[in-house]
């Protein structure tokens, strides 16, 4: 009985300092308008050069076997939402912690009452991420629309896939943050995981095997755009379904691992 | 007399190209690990597009009047090209202007475009070792691309061109810092326009045709596209054909032109540029 009364009290003042750090973030790009109009018009503008390469294949006449442009860019689009959506709850984290790690400055954070990475996560909300996620939601709509009709249990499976995906971003973001306590300083990091994030962007079909276990079990990225997209399109099979549990095993894998690397941090003060 | 006078010149120039390049090279070789990240992420990429195009072209004997086998050649050339090619002095350029720091270079009897480019000569030194070598070993042994060039002569030059064109067209963007202070927004807009226009996602010869006859007038194919077909033995852009030799003439053309007007964007800079103290 304690106990659950002390965890309501522990989850009500974890939810109102996320709330402060959001109303922060709101007020900071609000201030700097301008320059948040600019960076959320620039990635909405980046965007158009993901499909951009599926376009121009198909334009010539080829195409990937089995799948219309319109499939194709429905599995984009689910991709570029879930980045979106990443951009702003989870990816400032490295930069935040890298940045701390250099300074020496992590102790700031640490001497605070709460879990690290909690307070890392929340005081790190960017809505300059919010472009990518429009931009994506525009493709999303066009590309939905091209495609058969969608019935309700398709758009069911299509969101528990989707926030699946989501907690693979943000295993990801985590394992990042915690390799950059060993590997310090190297912003080069992300570039590792957009590599191995690049085989989500295209339908699994077109890679080995060895390829689509990997990506739908190990490192779960076929969660980010394909199977949520695969729900849409009334395929997702057992697979899709399977999967789910890998993607909550990687996120909590990264928390795991940014807990253990933690212990690595030296300072001296901030 | 004359002629001594300019070997003189040279001699002293190579003498300041070797020292920053060193000091560069060290500088950075304490960062060797970050560089050898390319060897994961360039072949990563590279199974990404073999799968792609391998998907692409079933059924297919080409596209575009390209081979399967050509166009992995294409992606393979590309990567290696980007690693002896990249540059950034556009943000450092501005970085320099922003925190003031840039009055020490404008104080040295040195113009600070050839120091950018012997600083990038010693860095992309580095990336030949850890990022252009074991890549390209990865790509033939591995992988079992064909890497040999239609000619060794043509596609050095080529690489050589596209190195300078990529340091001036930067070096020019950075100096829009002179008169925007944070000129991160131009920098990421040009990068987004290079991204698209130099061939580096795919060849330019999959755009329709009005945009290939307009990239035909930008600089940016010069920076990753010709070297890539001179490497391969073939040009052809918007219907346009030319022999190796003649497009690499029209590289180094557009090479010089570039230079001049970097040049004549830093005289107009120097004349803003103030700067106290630093």
């Amino acid at each position: 009985m304690h106990n659950n009364v002390t965890g309501g009290k522990m989850l009500k003042k974890y939810i109102r300092i996320y709330r402060e750090c959001i109303k922060i973030s709101i007020s900071t790009a609000l201030t700097y308008r301008l320059n948040f109009l600019l960076d959320n018009f620039i990635m909405l503008v980046s965007n158009t050069i993901f499909p951009l390469v599926t376009l121009l294949i198909y334009g010539s006449g080829a195409e990937f076997p089995n799948w219309s442009l319109y499939e194709v860019l429905l599995v984009q689009a689910a991709f570029t939402m879930s980045t979106g959506i990443a951009d702003i709850l989870f990816n400032g984290v490295l930069w935040a912690t890298m940045r701390h790690i250099i300074e020496g400055s992590l102790e700031i954070v640490l001497i605070k009452p709460v879990d690290c990475l909690f307070l890392l996560t929340a005081s790190t909300v960017d809505f300059s991420g919010a472009g990518l996620f429009l931009g994506g939601a525009v493709l999303f709509a066009v590309a939905l629309s091209h495609v058969g009709p969608v019935s309700i249990l398709m758009a069911l499976q299509f969101l528990i896939l989707f926030i699946s995906g989501v907690f693979v971003m943000m295993g990801i973001s985590f394992i990042m943050v915690a390799t950059s306590f060993k590997w310090v300083g190297n912003s080069r990091l992300p570039e590792i995981f957009d590599s191995i994030k690049y085989f989500g962007r295209y339908p699994q079909n077109i890679f080995h095997k060895s390829i689509s276990g990997f990506t739908s079990f190990i490192i779960p990225v076929a969660m980010i755009g394909y199977f949520p997209a695969a729900a849409l399109l009334g395929e997702a099979d057992s697979i899709a379904f399977i999967a789910i549990l890998p993607c909550f095993l990687f996120a909590m894998a990264g928390v795991l691992l940014f807990k253990y690397m933690i212990r690595l941090y030296e300072g001296v003060g901030g | 007399m004359v002629g001594a006078e300019m070997i003189n010149y040279l001699a002293k120039k190579l003498k300041v190209i070797k020292a920053v390049a060193l000091v560069t090279y060290k500088e950075w070789s304490a960062y060797r690990t970050h560089s050898m990240v390319s060897i994961f992420v360039g072949p990563v990429y590279f199974i990404v597009q073999y799968f792609i195009w391998s998907a692409v072209y079933s059924g297919k004997a080409s596209l575009n009047g390209m081979e399967l086998s050509q166009m992995l050649t294409y992606f393979g050339v590309t990567t290696l090209i980007g690693y002896l090619t990249m540059d950034f002095a556009d943000w450092n350029l501005q970085m320099l202007v922003r925190t003031g720091k840039f009055l020490t270079f404008a104080l040295r009897p040195i113009h600070h475009r050839f120091f950018a480019l012997s600083q990038k000569i010693g860095h992309r030194i580095l990336g030949l070792f850890f990022e252009f070598l074991p890549c390209l070993f990865i790509f033939v042994f591995i992988f079992k691309i064909n890497l040999r060039p239609a000619s060794y002569g043509w596609a050095i030059i080529s690489v050589a061109l596209a190195f300078l064109m990529n340091l001036y067209l930067n070096y020019t963007i950075g100096m829009t810092a002179f008169w925007l202070v944070q000129a991160s927004g131009v920098r990421r807009v040009y990068l987004l326009l290079q991204g698209i226009f130099s061939g580096g996602l795919i060849p330019l010869v999959f755009f329709p045709p009005l945009i290939q006859k307009l990239m035909l007038f930008l600089p940016f194919q010069y920076v990753s596209y010709v070297p890539a077909m001179v490497f391969i033995g073939r040009y052809t852009l918007a219907g346009v054909s030319m022999p190796i030799p003649h497009i690499v003439g029209l590289q180094a053309i557009a090479v010089a032109l570039t230079a001049l007007f970097s040049e004549y964007v830093y005289r107009l800079s120097m004349k803003r540029f103030t700067g106290v103290g630093a």
